[in-house]
């Protein structure tokens, strides 16, 4: 297990800025750009920490949440979910579908930093 | 058979068997009355002939008296004597008469018969009287001839009228036997009959009304589909249930009608809550952009060493692209309000359709070069000059080939424009690319608001997801139409029609 954290996110503005602040604030990122791509990271890299948006081409983020909890090797990593979608019924839909915390954007960016320490300390 | 008329008809029915009676007691009474009156009449013909024949016996042993005296001494008859004897002969003739009067068809015969013999009887008797006081008369008084024929006449008369009497006795009996029947017959037939109709009318109309209560009770418990069957009634309670079915058919369209109504509220409830959650989503997309950039860039100026220019630049650029892209979709969504609420007007003008062609095809270059396309464009100097709204125009066609560009990657574009044949004065122009496509499914939804291919679509593509929705509104409010051809993968094509001025097609319409 690596103690990188892997951003999946389409949109390259939101991106390139997630990327820098992470980095910037010590952490190391890889990225991925769709759903699909997202699993196959997580199988290979093992990241300690998921960043994930949900409306994403190929294999949207909901289904690919409920694609990693059905998986073994990868079901113990700790999902954020990223989100636009703003409602308590988004919220919910997220935590339904696996995952184990919720940023809404714009994003809070100390309290995101916050929400993955709090994930990385966690065996 | 109608409520009213098993009413008349019972009414009636008793009315007349209530008439029998009364005629029946009337006819009675008259038949009594008549055979009283022959009765009477024989008693008193009865006590008469009595009375003649103690007369007639006292008269004849005067005179059988006054002979004896005549032949021994040869005493004359007084003028009193003469005038009573007279006189008691007068009045038994008199009572002859009366009887005579008495006396009707049936006792006739015997009463001439009586009349007769009485007649010689008196001639004789009152001959008797005249002669006396002649010493040379020879009466015929003792000749018993004459009172012994009377006498027997009348007794004959007197049996007769004791038989009519008796007969008529008889008569009264059996009239008043008859009569007693005939009211007691009528009585209890009456009885029956009010009882039957009664229970029929009861019957039928309770069963009518027991529908009918049944029929309210369903409709009142929500049952609107309920219908009153099988009323055998033809008359009011028969209307009465047909006004029922009528009355549940109409509440059920009213009903039908307003759970229309609502659905179609609701509907359009859940549209505005859908479509609020969507202006929230796309609203906090540039903004995360905005906000997160110049988060990062404020880090970044309070570490001197690490400031970049080139970069600073870049991402102020980003920050200012998210910001207009912010404001469009803001504009959009208050264009797209504005022509929900009706609020959206036209400012018409007249305008050459090719100039503004041309101009948003050179607007889209820079978009075009991004993504590789090639523009091809057709000759639109002989479209004819339109008089509409010219910004809406442009903003069509600036969404329209923004669009085409978006969902082409290294492929081409190309705007078509004529004067369509069979609609003169009006503006045909179809853009055409050779990007992704869309299904069928996909193309049904491709003009609401919101609603891009897929989800991912938004996502890969970018876009508000309200251009498409605004030229279609747009095109509607300028009075021509939009529409869509595409197969996935091969491209699609919008073709927009616009009349020269909206006015006429809205009056044509």
């Amino acid at each position: 297990m690596s103690g990188a954290i892997l951003l999946v996110e389409d949109n390259e503005l939101n991106r390139d800025m997630l990327i820098r602040r992470l980095t910037r604030a010590g952490l190391e990122v890889v990225t991925a750009g769709d759903g699909q791509e997202a699993l196959d990271v997580m199988r290979a890299a093992q990241p300690a920490v998921v960043l994930m948006d949900m409306n994403l081409p190929v294999l949207d983020g909901w289904s690919a949440c409920r694609a990693a909890k059905a998986d073994e090797s990868i079901a113990h990593i700790p999902i954020i979910a990223l989100t636009a979608h703003a409602s308590e019924g988004d919220r919910r839909v997220a935590m339904d579908a696996g995952c184990c915390d919720y940023a809404t954007k714009p994003i809070d960016f100390p309290g995101l930093l916050r929400k993955i320490e709090n994930l990385r300390g966690t065996p | 058979m109608s409520l009213r008329r098993r009413l008349t008809l019972s009414l009636v029915t008793i009315l007349v068997l209530f008439a029998i009676n009364v005629g029946t007691h009337f006819w009675g009474s008259v038949a009594r009355n008549e055979s009283m009156e022959a009765y009477r009449n024989s008693v008193d013909a009865a006590r008469l002939s009595t009375e003649v024949e103690q007369l007639l016996n006292d008269q004849r042993q005067t005179i059988l008296v006054l002979s004896t005296i005549r032949e021994n001494t040869g005493d004359m008859l007084g003028q009193d004597e003469y005038l009573q004897a007279q006189g008691q002969i007068g009045d038994i003739r008199d009572r002859i008469r009366q009887l005579g009067r008495l006396s009707r068809d049936v006792t006739r015969l015997h009463y001439e018969r009586l009349l007769e013999s009485s007649d010689t009887l008196l001639r004789q008797w009152s001959a008797f009287y005249d002669n006396y006081n002649d010493a040379d008369y020879r009466g015929d008084a003792d000749d018993t001839l004459p009172y012994l024929e009377t006498s027997q006449r009348l007794k004959e008369l007197e049996q007769h009228q004791s038989f009519i009497a008796v007969q008529r006795a008889n008569i009264i009996d059996r009239t008043i036997a008859l009569t007693d029947r005939i009211t007691v017959i009528g009585f209890i037939a009456s009885i029956v009959l009010t009882a039957t109709l009664g229970f029929i009318l009861v019957r039928y109309t309770n069963r009518s009304l027991k529908k009918l209560k049944r029929g309210t009770e369903r409709l009142g418990g929500g049952d609107l589909s309920y219908r009153i069957e099988n009323i055998d009634d033809s008359g009011e309670l028969g209307d009465l249930a047909k006004a029922f079915n009528a009355m549940s058919e109409k509440l059920r369209n009213a009903m039908y009608d307003v759970s229309q109504a609502r659905d179609a509220a609701d509907e359009a409830n859940a549209a505005k809550s859908i479509f609020l959650a969507n202006v929230s989503h796309e609203l906090r997309t540039p903004l995360n952009a905005i906000i997160g950039y110049s988060e990062m860039l404020h880090d970044e100026l309070s570490d001197p060493h690490e400031v970049d220019r080139e970069q600073f630049q870049q991402d102020l650029e980003k920050i200012i692209r998210s910001g207009r892209q912010l404001l469009a979709l803001i504009n959009d969504i208050l264009d797209l309000s504005k022509i929900e609420t009706g609020k959206m007007s036209l400012h018409c003008e007249d305008f050459q359709p090719g100039e503004l062609l041309a101009e948003a095809c050179d607007a889209i270059t820079p978009q075009l070069r991004e993504r590789g396309n090639q523009l091809e464009t057709a000759d639109f100097s002989d479209l004819p000059t339109l008089f509409n709204d010219a910004t809406k125009f442009r903003q069509v066609f600036t969404n329209l080939l923004s669009n085409a560009c978006k969902f082409t990657e290294n492929g081409t574009i190309s705007v078509a424009a004529r004067e369509p044949a069979g609609r003169p004065g009006w503006v045909e122009v179809s853009v055409t690319d050779t990007g992704i496509g869309m299904t069928a499914e996909q193309q049904s939804r491709v003009f609401d608001a919101f609603v891009q291919a897929d989800t991912s679509t938004s996502a890969n593509y970018g876009g508000t997801g309200l251009g498409l929705a605004i030229c279609r509104d747009f095109c509607e409010l300028m009075g021509g139409n939009i529409r869509v051809e595409s197969a996935p993968g091969a491209g699609t094509t919008f073709t927009v029609r616009l009349p020269s001025d909206p006015e006429s097609t809205r009056a044509a319409a």
